[in-house]
């Protein structure tokens, strides 16, 4: 059998994490394929419906990452998206889906590296917890 | 053809950018230059600052306007439609006078075609030769073929021709034939030889066979004076010193002044003395004879690349701005005694900053020299700062902050490490923690378990017990003699002028100061010795960012004042607004170009099958692959075949998008279609081509395409709206030094100025000093501002008033002025705080109740005013910090130290046998003051270091003070009987309670006007549009206060003179119909651009102060606020198209 490669959607926001990506792409640093990278200007922006959304249209995980706490370039997004995905995991939780799906990380800039191992610890988690469960809820 | 702009930036640093981005943002071009081959200087390679422990950079961006510059990471880089970069480029020479400088630039070649490369990076792999890289601190090798910095965009390598050793194998591995090392141009290039001996013609000839050049000669001096005269092509001057019939002097005059660039080299023997004049006249080089094959061929080679490959420019400019920053202490020196270079274990702190760093050199990381954890690491500051020995009788001010900082960075790095975060220990004499948040910096530090330590390490060895650590002795408070082992030691290294700083100077026509940084004028802190150029940053000496960034908006505030009066004589153009033609009712016609050259998508990529998915997309109507679309053939196609398709939607996939975002601008005058509608889309880097084998390429960059077209077709296509003018006014709050200058600086730029002052007289605090450290009269300086502000006739000053009511928002205030003539209503755009702070006084430790107890400041008065008198003295006793860096006032009032200083001297000067003893925590005389500090010092003057948990006891007898204090140097206690002491007591703000709540803006936890953001909007209140400076901001020495309202003025006249402030293409709009008006993306905005409309019935969004984060549309629950470019309709859209295949 094939082995399952995950697909993983990653808010990322424009100012911190996007050049983080960048520069581990510009780096050659291996990573997972299957990363679909979606900029937004903040990780403040990101709804909860996009994640959702997500999952339920064939991501088996998604990513949000943004500045550090205290380094987001419109003040205090990322705190917000902060308390978004804490409530959000919970909901995750409640309908059925399992909460490691969703995670959330704050990689600076100049974090490229980190980037990288960011996204492919996630795959390789993902991998263990295989596809997701959102085709058996009968969603899509 | 000289090109015209109206100031020039040198270094392209910070403050350089700052400055660069304040002149742009009030419409002036700007030429920024920079030696190096990136923007950003020294901070690409610091990753955190202090005190926030966070970058922020992006935070200079300007706030309005966003569209006509960058908008994103400013590591990456940076563009504004006002500001043309010039890399590798340095200042040959500076003619002429304020208002109509010449500047001549040499712009060093890279011998890389930037319009080439594709940064593939072969040309490195190839390369042989190993150096230190410049970017990781030496910690790291590279080649001379090299890629400057690992995130800039555009990112092109470079070829460093200095450590070239001419192999060619970079050329040969270029695929796109971007190296270019001007091989058939030499065959073009004569070079005549003027040698009375025949065998050097024959030699070079022989030697330079092989490169071809033409050879001339040997001829005497006539004939060289007959070919120059005739006008006859040579290339180069070979001048040998033994010419007889005309002396080598008249030949190279008269030949540079037939052609003023002609390299001319000169060679003979070392004993021919007017070689050195020569050199100084022009000529190039000096060679010795006889001639070395093996080094002169190489070297005259690489000369002619230069020469062929260097670009002059020149430049006319109104208005100089230097920012050349600083250049960090190289501790080769002391290596015997501090063991760099020579244990592996003792780093810089540039070198620590880059073992810490995710870019950092590979396989590095915080180990010991060998390979094992580094668990413990100490800090020893003052390495080549604070020393005598090596001319260095300054502070370098920020070493303090960048040990805590880097202690914090380690202790994080290591926090999951087997037993816990890293031992940190800072040895150091004083602890300069002067800035307003650097106290609860020092003590979160020492809270979080960094060890502080008083000593000036004298040695550090390696360990005897263990090879690969380090040790070091010290005396510890009781006088016991401690043995210490690190893992790594850093040199907490100072601050040095610029490299280059001589030639800078010479070039630019400045002075310098005894330490050789940049010499500025007394009250006028930007200000250099020549008219018409001014000082950014740290370039006139060592400052932290903040700082820098203050010296860097005084410094641009000078240069567009310049400018602003030399306006009317000079040609300005003027630039038509852009109007793109509206689409909204048309269907969306997608056009894709893909760039298909890059040999990394190139190999994997099966172009037809991807244009056949393409077009199959609905609303897509024109695909078209293009060859090289970085280059500016590729880019013309692209505006081409766009033409040709006429969208009203483009998509571009290529590498590095953020290189596209100007280009957008220009395809979008093309096409008369609003860039808020094209896309670049990554198709090269990030994530996908990570792995070896290309599977899968062609399904992720359609995926990506397919991602970027969603988003297209769901863009909203309305123009986008136009903000209202702001009103040219500006009110000044607070009649002080601060306010005075930030008044006359706002009304020189021609905007109305009201000035408020609750006194009856201006003048402020600044009017009770005497002297500045200096040796300036401040009141004498005030005075002249009180006149000229009242002279002004745009200025009008209203005192003994008050503001009494502030609404509205940036661009559009409107405030009422309480006069003793009644109410007077202002309408301004801007506001400018400057309302103070007092001398604080505690009546304690007998003061009001002994007499010959008094705060240093009143010191200074009576013994100006003859109150006191030093004859009558037998003993003076200053205590430092008197309540400040305590639990009540937890900050550092920074002025207290210069003022015992400047009363130690005073007091020394009167009687130098007068007994004075200073009891201090830590001497805050930082940067250039230490100087005084050290002089002070010299007079004989004590001064005993108490620690907060035991601070001097006093007693009051016979009208004396007993002081008692334990002397940590002595070991033991003294007692001090005075006749007079002193208390420093530090600043304190004044009342801003009510100022703060009428103009919206947030006091700190010690009751001064809070910055935006300390580090990089330092004199932003947190209310937009509002400034903030001098002491109502927090403690500031006079220059201090000065360059911060300077600051706040460059703030406030970058608001005032837009027209029309257009906001950025991303912002928040509100659909009524689904709005609810629940409040919620109101409580939500982080920049309190949204509002409930006076009738109640709608939310307002303020587009100017939006600044289109999006939250607002995050937490609304009807979906009625949608953020242009995001909205919910475009990002499910573009879920959906990123997933589409794996459903």
């Amino acid at each position: 059998m094939e082995e399952f490669e995950p697909t993983i959607v990653a808010f990322v926001c424009n100012w911190c994490t996007y050049t983080a990506a960048d520069l581990a792409g510009t780096a050659r640093m291996v990573q997972s394929p299957n990363v679909r990278l979606v900029r937004m200007m903040c990780t403040g922006m990101v709804d909860p419906k996009y994640v959702i959304k997500a999952l339920l249209s064939g991501a088996d995980a998604v990513l949000i990452s943004g500045c550090h706490p205290g380094d987001c370039h419109y003040i205090n997004g990322n705190y917000k998206a902060r308390r978004r995905v804490k409530l959000l995991s919970e909901i995750l939780t409640t309908v059925g889906l399992d909460p490691r799906r969703l995670k959330l990380t704050w990689i600076g800039a100049s974090e490229g590296n980190e980037f990288a191992e960011t996204v492919n610890e996630l795959v390789r988690d993902i991998k263990a917890l295989g596809p997701s469960e959102a085709a058996s809820l009968g969603a899509m | 053809m000289t090109a015209t702009y109206d100031a020039l930036v040198v270094g392209a640093g910070v403050a350089g950018i700052r400055s660069a981005l304040d002149l742009a943002g009030t419409g002036q071009k700007v030429a920024l230059i920079d030696h190096s081959p990136h923007l950003g200087g020294l901070l690409v390679q610091l990753d955190k600052q202090f005190p926030t422990d966070n970058c922020g950079m992006c935070k200079m961006l300007p706030l309005t306007e966003r569209e006509s510059s960058s908008q994103f990471c400013m590591r990456k880089g940076l563009f504004h439609s006002n500001i043309d970069i010039l890399l590798s480029t340095r200042l040959e020479s500076l003619e002429g006078d304020p208002g109509q400088f010449h500047a001549v630039l040499r712009k060093h070649a890279s011998f890389v075609d930037p319009t080439r490369c594709i940064g593939c990076g072969k040309c490195a792999e190839v390369c042989p030769v190993e150096v230190k890289s410049e970017f990781n601190a030496g910690l790291e090798a590279r080649g001379a073929a090299h890629l400057p910095v690992p995130q800039a965009i555009p990112n092109h390598y470079v070829v460093d021709l200095d450590n070239c050793v001419r192999c060619w194998r970079c050329y040969d591995a270029c695929p796109t034939k971007a190296i270019d090392f001007k091989f058939a141009e030499r065959e073009s290039f004569n070079i005549l030889v003027a040698d009375p001996d025949p065998q050097t013609t024959a030699d070079l000839a022989e030697w330079l066979k092989k490169q071809k050049f033409p050879i001339e000669g040997p001829v005497d001096g006539n004939s060289v004076l007959e070919r120059a005269a005739e006008g006859k092509d040579v290339r180069l001057l070979i001048l040998d010193m033994s010419l007889s019939d005309v002396s080598p002097e008249r030949v190279l005059s008269r030949c540079l002044e037939l052609n003023a660039r002609l390299p001319v080299i000169l060679t003979g023997t070392p004993e021919q003395a007017e070689a050195a004049r020569l050199l100084e006249q022009g000529a190039l080089a000096f060679v010795e004879k006889p001639l070395d094959r093996a080094k002169f061929v190489p070297w005259l080679d690489k000369l002619y690349m230069r020469i062929v490959s260097d670009e002059i420019i020149e430049i006319d400019a109104a208005a100089v701005v230097l920012a050349g920053g600083f250049s960090c202490y190289d501790p080769s020196e002391v290596a015997d005694v501090l063991g760099y270079g020579r244990s592996p274990g003792v780093v810089t702190s540039l070198e620590l900053e880059r073992l810490v760093s995710s870019t950092g050199p590979k396989g590095r990381g915080l180990l010991r020299p060998d390979g094992r954890p580094a668990r413990r690491i100490a800090w020893l500051q003052c390495v080549g700062s604070r020393d005598l020995k090596k001319k260095a009788d300054f502070c370098s001010s920020i070493c303090c902050m960048i040990s805590i900082k880097e202690a914090n960075m380690v202790r994080r790095l290591t926090a999951e490490q087997e037993g816990g975060p890293a031992e940190t220990t800072i040895f150091s004499m004083d602890l300069r923690v002067f800035g307003k948040p650097f106290q609860s910096y020092l003590d979160e530090a020492k809270a979080s378990g960094t060890r502080f330590i008083r000593s000036r390490i004298h040695s550090i060895i390696p360990d005897p017990a263990d090879p690969g650590a380090v040790r070091v002795e010290y005396l510890d408070d009781a006088g016991v003699l401690q043995v210490e082992s690190f893992d790594l030691f850093v040199l907490g290294v100072g601050a040095r002028p610029p490299a280059g700083m001589n030639e800078l100077a010479r070039a630019a026509g400045i002075e310098t100061n005894e330490w050789g940084f940049c010499k500025t004028m007394p009250f006028e802190p930007a200000r250099t010795s020549r008219l018409g150029v001014f000082a950014a940053g740290s370039f006139s000496g060592p400052r932290d960012i903040s700082e820098s960034l203050v010296m860097a908006d005084a410094a641009a505030l000078g240069a567009s004042r310049l400018v602003n009066i030399y306006a009317p004589l000079r040609e300005r153009r003027p630039q038509p607004e852009p109007e793109f033609r509206d689409v909204t009712r048309e269907r969306p016609r997608v056009f894709v170009a893909v760039c298909s050259s890059c040999p990394m998508v190139e190999s994997r990529l099966d172009t037809d099958a991807l244009t056949r998915r393409l077009r199959a997309m609905s609303g897509v109507t024109g695909v078209a692959l293009v060859d090289r679309a970085c280059t500016s053939q590729g880019w013309d196609r692209i505006i081409d075949k766009a033409r040709e398709v006429d969208p009203n939607r483009v998509v571009i996939g290529a590498c590095m998008p953020y290189a596209y975002v100007p280009r957008l601008h220009e395809l979008g005058k093309a096409l008369n279609l609003n860039p808020a509608l094209m896309d670049v889309c990554d198709v090269a880097t990030l994530t996908a081509l990570g792995g070896d084998d290309g599977e899968g390429t062609d399904s992720e960059v359609f995926s990506r395409l397919r991602m970027s077209v969603a988003k297209l077709l769901g863009a909203d296509p309305r123009p986008t709206a136009q903000a209202r003018p702001a009103s040219p006014v500006a009110l000044v709050a607070g009649g002080g030094l601060a306010g005075l200058t930030a008044a006359l600086a706002v009304a020189d730029h021609g905007y109305e100025v009201h000035l408020v002052e609750e006194r009856e007289e201006l003048g402020g605090l600044a009017m009770n000093i005497r002297r500045t450290l200096d040796g300036e009269d401040p009141v004498k300086h005030v005075e002249l501002l009180i006149d000229q502000a009242g002279k002004h006739p745009n200025i009008r000053i209203h005192t003994d008033s008050r503001v009494a009511l502030h609404l509205g928002r940036a661009g559009r205030f409107f405030s009422v002025v309480n006069t003793p003539d009644g109410p007077v209503p202002v309408e301004h755009g801007a506001a400018v705080l400057a309302t103070g702070g007092v001398e604080s006084k505690l009546y304690e430790w007998g003061f009001r109740v002994h007499k010959n107890v008094m705060t240093q400041q009143e010191l200074e008065q009576r013994l100006a005013d003859g109150t006191v008198d030093t004859a009558g003295l037998n003993a003076v006793a200053m205590i430092q910090c008197w309540r400040s860096r305590d639990e009540e006032r937890n900050y550092c009032s920074r002025v207290c130290c210069q003022q015992a200083v400047k009363n130690v001297l005073e007091l020394k000067r009167r009687r130098p046998e007068l007994p004075v003893f200073v009891f201090y925590r830590d001497i805050m005389t930082y940067g250039f003051m230490e100087h005084f500090y050290t002089e002070a010092r010299r007079t004989g003057a004590q001064f005993i270091r108490f620690s907060p948990d035991n601070p001097p006891a006093m007693e009051h007898r016979d009208g004396k003070t007993i002081v008692s204090a334990f002397d940590p140097v002595l070991g033991r206690n003294v007692e001090v009987h005075a006749d007079l002491l002193a208390l420093a007591s530090g600043i304190e703000p004044a009342d801003h309670s009510e100022i703060a709540e009428m103009f919206g803006v947030e006091m700190d936890e010690h009751g001064f006007l809070k910055e935006a953001e300390y580090k990089w909007r330092p004199v932003a209140s947190t209310k937009y549009g509002v400034f903030v400076c001098g002491l109502a901001k927090g403690p500031a020495n006079m220059e201090e206060s000065i360059a911060q309202a300077q600051a706040a003025a460059q703030r406030a006249v970058r608001m005032l003179h837009e027209k029309h402030l257009a906001s950025g293409a991303v912002v928040a709009e509100v659909r009524h119909s689904l709005c609810s008006l629940c409040g919620k993306c109101i409580e939500v905005c982080p920049y309190e651009a949204r509002r409930l409309s006076p009738t109640m019935d709608k939310i307002q969004v303020d587009e100017l102060l939006c600044q289109g984060c999006g939250s607002c549309a995050a937490v609304c629950p009807n979906s009625a606020t949608i953020l242009r470019g995001y909205s919910d309709r475009q990002v499910l859209s573009v879920i959906d198209a990123a997933l589409e295949e794996t459903v």
